[in-house]
This record gives structure tokens, C-alpha cells and sequence, in this order.
């Protein structure tokens, strides 16, 4: 018992002798296992926040909507959804519309709807409001131009709380604040991509507001439904669906599991957490790897006392006990600091979240399960990397244990056969090459964190790098080229479209159709939209890295997409494209069809054919979307407002707009990743600065001796500075060759499968490489200024120990 | 004198907790002495070696060695004196254990600044031709004659040998001392501290101390001995 006690006492000496790199070694530990309880648990409280938030704001379980441009009378509808099954069901009139948000520094104009619902009796019921900001709409505001602005729109173009819209039509409506509802967590209008706030204004009013603006008083098209409590979903569509057969319009039944924004979101948790549990795998590896050389250091400190301990004959597990404890300090301190980190980096995610994801509630609670696993490892290793050295040390003879470092048999075996001109500077280098396996430990712990740094950055700089490249594709040759989004299917030759050519602000305009299919090659199958428009002579094309831009019957795939069907240039597809019969209505037919290239845009989904082939979609003469110039001297905003007065035209944009869009989905996401690497940036500094701190302590006698034949402490800085270059220049470039097939591992193989639709270069952008340089060379070169106290303060006669 | 060591005082710690280690110190060293300073563990022997070489500071007294007032010297002047006028023999050699015997005597030369051919000094310890070899590929007795030859690179011209023969054999202990002899008739000041009182028989004089106060300071008792005639 005396002797536990005895060992007890002099493991907290030790803490006390070493508390700078205990507490540093411990935050190491901490940032791994914080970091990785952090990125590992979105899932769970993202799952919790949004069940709640759906549960609270009563998301559908159903969902009807009338044909397009089908409206009946209200009361109609509630009628109809009667039975056992539906606990509430509330009619709403949605109407698409465009919006004008412009502020005073930036044009919106773009596409929207308008929702009218009921707010009677502190209504909506099914499918209700949270105000982010501002307030929310009561049945007061029933018939008045007041509405409610979605918060991602809103968000996107920094609106303010409260102002005015107009809206087509030239109607004009005050939003009194920022509101969210289920079908808009994520906006995913139909037809297009979740994340659309860039390109789509939800605006949620009161049905009788709704009906006055869109001009259809008492009319409702959409119909929300609440299932009674044990429902029988599949059973109760049945029904519905039974029941709208009485109705003189189409209509069709939808369950939440329709709604894209719902499924883009509750998806997205999976995806997320693929790769954020890959990116946390390799923050604990870092960690843990780096943790274990720096305490291995540690431990291998005490060797000669050990030996001292078997010279004098005490058990070498006695022995063993006080490095062991001084780990179980590290461990200790490691699992407190962790639960600390794991907390804030789990506050930082679930603040960015809540940024881009308007729940109502977000409930962050602090992943103890999770933690606790992975405290275990934070716990074992300090044991692990003390026991190795310990286990070492009195496995040999006591003589060779207490023999001080530089009297072991150990040292270079080569002989070297010319005295270097300057020592000084080879004194560095023989320091490294005399302890192979310490030095090789200590560039594996720091390159392991900057294989890490390397990946999260390389990651974005990947993700970055494709949206980039999407960019530059849209915008070609034609960089002042507009988009214009027509309301419907329009003749060429239409009023309509020769409206927007007529407008003064208006150069060019070139007819496209863009239709949604699909596509089959022998080796995949996916959605695919084709853009048709003038490739040969027309005011942009896609640039084509394989065959060649042609008249020719034909698609211009991605190139991922060719690679995903497993299709080369002139080989056929099977394209899934919708067919005109009679004046409004499509069918759906199989085409073979050549490949006649491929073009380098990431976004898969997106091919691009001849306008003169539109007979195979019946659509001669046609277009839905418009290509524009804008005349010398108009700008795009001026283009924009003139074209919004058109009641035809649903959206004027950039071609940069919808990729700015993606930029910004991505954005939300690898705001995550942005917050772990602050943490690893602390981390990569932790370990260079531990380093140091050990290395100078193994090189005491060596500075002593320095010291003593009056080589200044500049000197020995500037020698300790050169091993850490060294040391730094080698773990950088493990660091970035790690990071490197880190990045390709994440976007060849695990983002391929979590995002199909998108093509990831392997990108490490040259700024990634300097940071990563700077940590891994500067920093750790500098690393050794931070002990230039403790060298001036050296107490030479103690180190040198003149009386051993 | 080379050496000069006035009043020296030499504290450690503070009020109660107060350790006298050095006492009233009056001490004059000359070019070409060879000077052992002897007395038990505890004695102050050490002390008054690293405060001679400016490892230590003295509490109070002067110190002034090769005309330099070591005690009034600024920080940056003691990296200098102890780079241009002293030069260290540890007991346990002290070598860098990365570089080679050349190169450990190369390091002598560099950090002094002087215009010594490291070959030529480990000739002159008896080890040519084992320049090349590392600390650890050399016995104890050679270790610590390339800690020597590194002492004499620097040309410098005081030798502060502390108990240079403790880690060795008689019989090469024996042929160190004959080295460091040597230096003493080549015009080096010696200084050698030991408890070995056999070593200090060698002697041109014999520092005795005893509780941090010299109490005897003259040749050694019964004349001095040659080298060969030592025995421990």
C-alpha cells in the first residue's frame, strides 16, 4: 500500500514536472475523440431535431394536387377526404408566380409560388408555419397582401425581416417575416434539384390573400392530409384516390415520402454521415497516431530509471505502474477535455445547421454513447503507447536501461568518410539519422495530422474544384449569356416569345427546350436532362472532350455519365423521353441513340442535343426556355427587369445562377467540415509544438554541452529548427501524399456512391498545399522558438551533471 | 594571473533553506599550472569548477579569468569566454553521440572559432585513424580522449577537467592524465577536480577542500609523483 501510495505521489510529480505537454497531449486526444463523437453523431440529433420539427408543424401524410391549371371550388376537396382514416384535412390554393425581391444592392427576380392556407382558428393544421423572423400570419391577416417569405430564400438573398415583393402580374405584397414550413426545410421545387433557394421564392399566405392574388376566389387546387392515429397508409390513398374519381379534374395522391424536400433531407442525414464517420475515422486515426508517439516519447524518458528500478531489484511490474499512471493522467484529462471539445464542435455543427437547415427545433444533445465508445480508445491508448517503452526497458539488462541516451550502443552504422565543413549544420541531421525509429515515429504522428488537414481541405478544394469547373463550362464563350425560363411549352413563332426578342435590353435570343428523361447503358441507368438548343452555330455550346459537336441525331453526354452507363463516343443508349400527342399532353418512349461526345461538366444528369432533332419529341417549333443576349450597353439586371413585365417568362438568370446555387448547397454542407478543420489546424500545432517541447528535453545534454563550449542558444535554436524543418519538410510530404489518396479515396469511392449525380475531380487546390506547408514546415520548424525560455534558463551544471 | 578568484561566495537557496557551498574563496591560477582540486562529495569542488567556467555564478566575490571579470560579464560575454577561454572534460565524455570523433572535435573547432586540424589533435591523443568511428564504436578511455582532443581544438587556454578519469580504468585513466599533463607543460592551465586523492600526488599544486572552504593549497603532500607511479 506504501508503495502504491509512493508510486502515486511521484506520477503526480511527473504531471507536475511535464504538465505543459500533459495537458497538450491530452487536448490531442481530446480533439480525436471530441471530434470524432462530434461528427459521428449528426445523424442522431439531426434525426431527433427533425422528427420533432415535422411533428411539431404537422407535415402531411398525404397530399393531393389537381392537374396543372385545375382548380374547384373550396370545401370540395375536404369533402371528399371524409373517412375513418384522415384525422385533418385542409384545402390550399398553391399558384406558381414570379417574384421580384430585389433589394437595393442586388436584382432577384426568379421563380415561385404562392401557398394559400388556411389560418382560421390558429391555422394551418396540417403542414403549418414557424416565423424564423418577424411574426406570423393570423387569420387577421385574412384577404390583406400580407405574407410570409421562406427563410432559405430569404436567407440566400440576405433579405431583411420584413418588406415588399412584387410579384407577376405586377401585384405587389408585404412579407411580415421569414417563415418555414415542412415541404420547405429544404427547398426542392418540382422538377428540380433540393437546395433550389438561389432559383425558387416560397411565399405562404392566408387562402383568401392567395385567391385574390391569383385572381380565383374560392377556388383551392392542393389538398393536405393528417392520418387518425393507426391509419392504415396504403389503405387510405385507396380511398382517396376512389373518392377523387368523382371529381371533373385529375388529381393525384401523394404521400410525404413523395415530397423531394422530405426525402432530399432525410437522405441527405445518410449521406452527410457517410462521409462526415469517414472524416472522423481519420481524425481519431491522426489523433490517436500522433497521441501515441508523443507519450511513447514520454515514456521512454523514464527508461533509465527503470533501470535503476530493476538494478535495485523492484518487480518490473512495480516498475511499470508509474509511467502507467502518468497515462492514466493523459487518458483521464484526454476523456475530460474530450467531452469538452465534443461538445463545442457538436455546438458548431449544430449552430451551421441551423443556419442552413430552418427547423423550428434543433435538439443537439451531447452524443454520450458514442463518446463513451470512443473514450474507450482514448483511454487504452496512452496505456498502449507507455506500455511498449516500458515493456522494452526491462525486457534488456539493467546496465544497458540506465545507461544515459547518448552511452547506448546505439548510433549510425555508416562511417562517414569527409568531416562536413560546417558541424553545425550537420548536427541536425545526425540527431535524425541516429534514432531511424524515433524519428520515423515522430514524422508518422505529424504527418498523420496533416493527412487529415489535407483530406478535409483537399475534400472541399475537390468539391470546390467541380462546381468550378461547372462554372466555367456554363458560362463558354458566351459569358454575358441569360437564361430565360418560359411559364410553359411556346411556340417559336409565339407573341410570347417574341416579346422577350422585341425588348429593347434584348440582343439575342436563341429557343432551347429542356425535357427530363432518362437514360440505360449497359452498365447504369439514371435521370437525365436534355437541353436542346443550336450546338453548331448557336451562342454557346458545351465544349466536348471526346467526338464531336455535330447535327448528326445524337446526345452529348457528361463524361461521367458516359463512364456510368458504360458507353464510349459512337456507341448507342436507350433514352426514356417524353413524346407529344395532341396539344398538350406527353407520353413517355424508348429511343436508341448515338453518343456523338461528351462534355467535362461534373453534373451527370445534363446532356445536350441538336434543336433540329426535336421531331423524336414532337416538339418542332417549340421551345421552353430561352438563350439571350443582352443588347450593348444593358446589364443583366436591366435585361432582368424588363423581361420580368412579360407574364410568360418564369425566371431571367445568369448563367453562373444555378451553379452559384450548387456552390451554396455544397456550402452548408462542408460548413461542417470548415469547423473541424480549426480543430485540426489546433491540433497539427499541438503536436508540432509537443514535439519540440520532447525533442528538446532528449537533447538537454546535447544543448548543455553546446551551452558549455559557448555555443550561443541561437545556434543550438537554429540547429533544433533545421531537425524540426527536417522532420516537418518529411511529414508534409507524407501528409500531402496521404491527404491526396484520402481526397481520391472520398470522391472516387464514397462521395461516387453518396452523390452519383456529380462528377469529383481530385483537387488540392495550391492554397491547401501552402497551408498544409505552412503547418507541417513552418510551424513545426518554428515549433522550437516556444522553448527558447526554458534554453536560456537551463541549468547547465544539473544537465551537463557533472558529478555522474 | 589567468585565474583569479577573490572573497568568492557561493549560495544556493534562500533565509533558512540557505546552502553555503562555496566560503571565502582566494584562488590564483597561472599559465602552465596544473592544479587538482581535491576534497570529498559535497565538498564544493565542482562548484568552484563550474563557477571558474562560468557555468555558475558566484554569489559574491570576484571572478576574473584570462582579464575577464566574469562576474560583471553580461550574458551574451559568458557565451564568448566560455567559447574563446575555457574548455570542459566531463566525467562522462559528453560526446554528441550523432557525429564522429572527427566531427566531435570539428564541433571543438567550430564553436571556438579556432584554426585546429581535428585530425591532427586526435592524432595527439593516440587516436588516428579512428576519426571516422562514432562515440559508441569507441571505448570508454577513447571516448574521453576525443572529449580531450575536442578541448584542445578549441585552443583555448584553460582546461576544466571534471573527475576525468572517473568512468575509466586505472590503466587508462593513468594515460588520460598524462594527456592532460601534457597540455599543462604546453602552457594550458589544468584544472582537475577528483576525490581521487592518488590523482592529486601528480600534481604542480592541490586545491583541498572541505565544506565549500579551501583548507590546504600548496604541492601535494610528499612531494610530487610521476605518473607512472600512481596507483588506485
Amino acid at each position: 500500500m506504501r508503495t502504491i501510495r509512493l508510486l502515486l505521489r511521484w506520477s503526480w510529480r511527473d504531471l507536475r514536472a511535464h504538465w505543459t505537454k500533459v495537458a497538450a497531449i491530452a487536448v490531442v486526444i481530446a480533439i480525436g475523440t471530441g471530434g470524432y463523437a462530434g461528427l459521428t453523431s449528426t445523424t442522431e440529433w439531426r434525426k431527433i431535431s427533425y422528427d420533432a420539427s415535422y411533428g411539431q408543424l404537422a407535415m402531411y401524410d398525404l397530399r393531393v394536387d389537381l392537374a396543372p391549371g385545375s382548380f374547384v371550388d373550396q370545401g370540395v376537396l375536404t369533402a371528399l377526404a371524409d373517412g375513418d382514416a384522415v384525422a385533418v384535412a385542409e384545402e390550399r390554393l398553391i399558384v406558381p408566380t414570379q417574384v421580384d425581391a430585389s433589394t437595393e444592392g442586388e436584382t432577384v427576380l426568379v421563380r415561385g409560388a404562392i401557398t394559400g392556407a388556411d389560418f382560421s382558428a390558429n391555422g394551418p393544421h396540417v403542414n403549418s408555419y414557424h416565423a424564423m423572423t418577424g411574426r406570423l400570419l393570423t387569420e387577421d391577416d385574412a384577404g390583406a397582401p400580407a405574407l410570409m417569405i421562406e427563410r432559405n430564400f430569404a436567407r440566400f438573398y440576405s433579405l431583411a425581416d420584413s418588406g415588399f415583393v412584387a410579384l407577376g402580374g405586377g401585384r405587389r405584397a408585404e412579407f411580415v417575416g421569414q417563415a418555414t414550413t415542412p415541404e420547405y426545410f429544404s427547398v426542392a421545387p418540382e422538377g428540380e434539384m433540393f437546395m433550389s433557394e438561389a432559383t425558387f421564392a416560397g411565399l405562404f399566405t392566408t387562402i383568401e390573400t392567395a385567391q385574390d392574388l391569383a385572381g380565383l376566389p374560392g377556388k383551392v387546387n392542393n389538398l393536405v392530409v393528417t392520418l387518425a392515429p393507426g391509419a392504415d397508409r396504403d389503405e387510405a390513398v385507396a380511398q382517396l384516390e376512389d373518392a377523387l374519381t368523382t371529381l371533373p379534374v385529375g388529381a393525384t395522391v401523394f404521400t410525404r415520402d413523395d415530397n423531394l424536400s422530405y426525402t432530399a433531407l432525410t437522405t441527405d442525414i445518410e449521406q452527410d454521415q457517410a462521409i462526415f464517420n469517414a472524416l472522423a475515422a481519420l481524425l481519431i486515426g491522426g489523433a490517436v497516431g500522433a497521441a501515441f508517439n508523443l507519450i511513447h516519447r514520454l515514456a521512454e524518458q523514464q527508461r533509465r530509471e527503470i533501470g535503476i528500478g530493476m538494478a535495485l531489484g523492484v518487480h518490473p511490474r512495480i516498475l511499470a505502474v508509474r509511467p502507467l499512471l502518468v497515462s492514466a493522467q493523459i487518458a483521464t484529462l484526454g476523456v475530460i477535455f474530450g467531452v469538452g471539445v465534443g461538445m463545442l464542435i457538436g455546438n458548431s455543427m449544430a449552430t451551421v445547421f441551423t443556419e442552413f437547415i430552418p427547423l423550428p427545433i434543433w435538439e443537439t444533445p451531447f452524443p454520450t454513447a458514442v463518446f463513451v465508445r470512443v473514450a474507450a480508445i482514448g483511454l487504452v491508448v496512452p496505456f498502449l503507447a507507455s506500455a511498449i517503452p516500458v515493456w522494452r526497458a526491462v525486457r534488456v539488462r539493467p546496465i544497458e536501461a540506465i545507461k544515459p541516451a547518448h552511452l547506448t550502443g546505439k548510433g549510425p552504422k555508416r562511417r562517414r568518410r569527409h568531416t562536413p565543413r560546417n558541424i553545425f549544420a550537420a548536427m541536425p541531421l545526425r540527431n535524425l539519422r541516429r534514432s531511424p525509429r524515433r524519428t520515423a515515429l515522430t514524422i508518422l504522428g505529424i504527418a498523420a495530422s496533416l493527412t487529415v488537414l489535407t483530406g478535409f481541405l483537399g475534400i472541399m478544394d475537390s468539391v470546390f474544384g467541380a462546381v468550378d469547373r461547372a462554372e466555367t463550362e456554363a458560362v463558354g464563350t458566351s459569358p454575358e449569356r441569360i437564361t430565360v425560363a418560359l411559364d410553359t411549352f411556346h411556340p417559336m413563332m409565339s407573341p410570347e416569345v417574341e416579346a422577350v426578342g422585341a425588348a429593347a435590353s434584348v440582343e439575342t435570343v436563341e429557343a432551347a427546350l429542356r425535357l427530363a428523361g432518362s437514360v440505360a447503358g449497359p452498365s447504369g441507368e439514371f435521370e437525365l436532362f436534355i437541353e436542346m438548343a443550336d450546338l453548331t452555330n448557336g451562342m454557346w455550346s458545351p465544349s466536348v472532350t471526346d467526338g464531336a459537336l455535330s447535327v448528326k441525331p445524337g446526345l452529348i453526354l457528361a463524361e461521367k455519365a458516359a463512364i456510368d452507363l458504360g458507353v464510349d463516343v459512337g456507341d448507342t443508349v436507350l433514352l426514356h423521353h417524353p413524346v407529344r400527342q395532341g396539344l398538350a399532353a406527353y407520353t413517355f418512349v424508348d429511343t436508341e441513340i448515338e453518343v456523338l461526345g461528351t462534355h467535362p461538366a461534373p453534373l451527370r444528369s445534363v446532356a445536350y442535343m441538336h434543336l433540329d432533332h426535336v421531331a423524336m419529341f414532337n416538339l418542332e417549333g417549340i421551345a421552353n426556355a430561352l438563350n439571350v443576349l443582352p443588347a450593348a450597353g444593358f446589364t443583366l439586371t436591366e435585361v432582368q427587369e424588363e423581361l420580368f413585365a412579360l407574364d410568360s417568362v418564369a425566371s431571367v438568370q445568369s448563367v453562373t445562377t444555378a451553379t452559384q446555387a450548387v456552390r451554396d448547397a455544397f456550402e452548408q454542407t462542408l460548413a461542417i467540415i470548415q469547423v473541424m478543420v480549426v480543430a485540426i489546424l489546433f491540433l497539427a500545432l499541438l503536436i508540432a509544438f509537443n514535439t519540440a517541447a520532447i525533442n528538446l528535453e532528449a537533447r538537454a545534454r546535447d544543448h548543455a554541452t553546446m551551452f558549455a563550449f559557448g555555443v550561443k542558444v541561437r545556434t543550438a535554436l537554429r540547429m533544433a529548427a533545421v531537425e524540426s524543418f527536417t522532420i516537418g519538410t518529411m511529414a508534409t510530404v507524407l501528409g500531402l501524399i496521404g491527404g491526396l489518396a484520402m481526397v481520391w479515396w472520398m470522391t472516387q469511392r464514397l462521395l461516387a456512391e453518396t452523390l452519383p449525380d456529380f462528377a469529383l475531380p481530385v483537387v488540392l487546390k495550391p492554397t491547401t498545399v501552402i497551408i498544409v506547408a505552412v503547418m507541417g514546415v513552418l510551424a513545426v520548424s518554428l515549433a522550437p522558438l516556444l522553448t527558447v525560455r526554458r534554453m536560456r534558463r537551463m541549468d547547465l551544471p544539473g544537465t551537463l551533471r557533472l558529478m555522474e | 594571473m589567468l585565474i583569479e578568484l577573490k572573497d568568492v561566495i557561493k549560495r544556493y537557496g534562500e533565509g533558512s533553506l540557505a546552502v553555503t557551498a562555496l566560503a571565502d574563496i582566494q584562488l590564483l591560477i597561472d599559465h602552465g599550472e596544473f592544479v587538482v582540486v581535491l576534497g570529498p562529495s559535497g565538498s564544493g569542488k565542482t562548484t568552484l569548477l563550474n563557477v571558474v567556467g562560468a557555468l555558475d555564478s558566484a554569489s559574491d566575490g570576484a571572478v576574473r579569468v584570462n582579464s575577464v571579470d566574469i562576474t560583471a560579464a553580461s550574458r551574451r560575454e559568458l557565451f564568448g569566454f566560455r567559447a574563446h577561454t575555457v574548455s570542459f572534460i566531463f566525467q562522462s565524455f559528453n560526446l554528441f553521440p550523432g557525429l564522429t570523433a572527427a566531427e566531435n572535435v570539428q564541433f571543438g573547432v567550430d564553436a571556438s572559432g579556432s584554426d585546429a586540424d581535428p585530425a591532427d589533435v586526435l592524432d595527439s591523443v593516440g587516436l588516428g585513424g579512428k576519426g571516422d568511428r562514432f562515440p559508441h564504436e569507441l571505448s570508454g578511455g577513447e571516448q574521453q580522449r576525443v572529449a580531450i582532443a575536442r578541448a584542445l581544438a578549441t585552443r583555448n587556454p584553460i582546461l576544466l577537467c571534471d573527475e576525468p578519469t572517473g568512468e575509466l580504468d586505472f590503466r587508462t585513466g593513468v594515460q588520460i592524465l598524462e594527456l592532460l599533463q601534457e597540455q599543462a607543460r604546453s602552457g594550458r592551465a589544468v584544472l582537475v577536480v577528483t576525490h581521487n586523492r592518488e590523482i592529486s600526488r601528480m600534481a604542480d599544486r592541490v586545491v583541498e577542500l572541505s565544506s565549500g572552504r579551501i583548507v590546504s593549497d600548496g604541492p601535494p603532500r610528499g612531494g610530487r609523483a610521476a605518473v607512472t607511479d600512481l596507483n588506485w
